[in-house]
């Protein structure tokens, strides 16, 4: 399955950074899943789980009260809490 | 000076040169740490003003409250310094470029110290405080950061402050600090963009690893639209800034001590060794003369 570059980072800490298969994260208007080669892509995040599954299909989850960001292009995806 | 007075100096030069040896050797592992906390968090920086740069072209950005440029001529100042002395020219460098702004023609000054030598700077010449917050730590609290942050965006959008200004010492290489002044609210995507080129030293063991530079922008889908964005975004930025602003600061501090502290122990060798010279010729006078009086009272004897 194709891979792409993820971060996952709030001011000071990263808390993922590596080749993920897909993320799911809670999008203001609703759940969203982000794969390989999607398109260019900015959107406000609310509180909730959001769900990893890196290059070898380990699944790992990051809870997060507050607000933050999704950043897709060139395929890298970067999450700022 | 008599024999055992230099014994005793001597040995007070050597002791004090094995601790300023121990201090360099702890600052350069602390100098190293700090810059890599640097690097690290650089990902974060580039992500969010990569989005800033896609976004900087909308009326949203120069109309959102904390980018919009005001007139009037309030001031807040955050002045970063350390909290311990023993580095240099490092906190007077700050302080003197802080005190050359606060002297121009601003309504009030408001100062928030980070760093013990600059609040009791400040506070000496009566300036109004803000808060002071302590520099001790070697990791930087986030939560403390958070809190300024908070506390001066709050401050700038209710009107308190026009302008936020930052003076902190940028890190440009082990032997290189310079203090630097940079404008924190309303916020511009140059001062951000100029503050994530800096974080990379020029010089040193960090400054040739993953140059890259912002790509060009490519189009984006915005999803709902761009106002939401930027209100999750620029406060974020604001604390971005502070963040690597406080870590430039730290490591200036501990490379300017790692110096400081190395030229005391080049300081007090030379010193130890000119004082054993002088260890030297003072005995050796005490036994000439000894020898000369014993000399001198056997020929009185003889007679």
């Amino acid at each position: 399955m194709k891979t792409f570059h993820l971060t996952v980072a709030r001011v000071g800490e990263n808390l993922f950074d590596g080749e993920a298969q897909f993320v799911t994260v809670p999008g203001e208007d609703g759940v969203l899943t982000v794969m390989a080669n999607h398109e260019a892509f900015v959107t406000p995040l609310k509180s909730g789980t959001i769900r990893i599954e890196d290059a070898e299909g380990k699944k790992q989850e990051i809870e997060w009260e507050g607000t933050g960001l999704l950043e897709v292009s060139n395929n890298q995806a970067t999450v700022i809490l | 000076m008599a024999l055992k007075d230099i014994k005793a100096k001597i040995q007070a030069t050597q002791r004090m040169n094995t601790v300023t040896r121990a201090m360099e050797a702890v600052s350069a592992v602390k100098m190293r740490k700090t810059q890599a906390a640097a690097l690290e968090g650089r990902s974060y920086a580039r992500a969010a003003l990569s989005i800033l740069a896609r976004l900087s072209g909308s009326s949203e950005l120069s109309n959102h409250p904390l980018a919009h440029a005001r007139t009037g001529t309030k001031l807040a100042l955050v002045v970063m310094t350390s909290d311990r002395g023993l580095a240099g020219a490092l906190n007077s460098g700050v302080l003197r470029k802080a005190f050359e702004i606060v002297s121009g023609e601003y309504e009030s000054v408001t100062v928030y110290a980070i760093g013990r030598k600059a609040d009791e700077f400040f506070r000496r010449r009566n300036f109004t405080i803000a808060k002071a917050y302590e520099n001790k730590q070697d990791q930087i609290e986030l939560s403390v950061m958070e809190d300024l942050s908070r506390e001066i965006s709050n401050g700038f959008l209710a009107g308190e402050y026009d302008e936020v200004k930052a003076v902190y010492t940028n890190f440009k290489s082990t032997f290189e600090q310079v203090p630097s002044v940079r404008g924190l609210l309303p916020l511009t995507l140059e001062s951000v963009s100029e503050l994530v080129r800096e974080i990379q030293p020029v010089r040193g063991k960090f400054s040739e690893s993953a140059a890259s530079s912002l790509e060009a922008p490519v189009r984006y889908t915005i999803e709902p639209e761009a106002g939401p964005v930027l209100d999750v975004l620029l406060p974020r930025l604001v604390a971005i800034s502070l963040y690597h602003m406080l870590l430039e600061s730290k490591a200036s501090e501990h490379s300017a001590r790692m110096v400081a502290m190395k030229n005391a122990s080049d300081k007090s060798k030379e010193v130890a060794r000119d004082l054993t010279r002088v260890y030297n010729k003072v005995r050796q006078a005490a036994i000439t003369r000894e020898v000369s009086e014993i000399v001198s009272g056997r020929e009185a004897l003889s007679v």
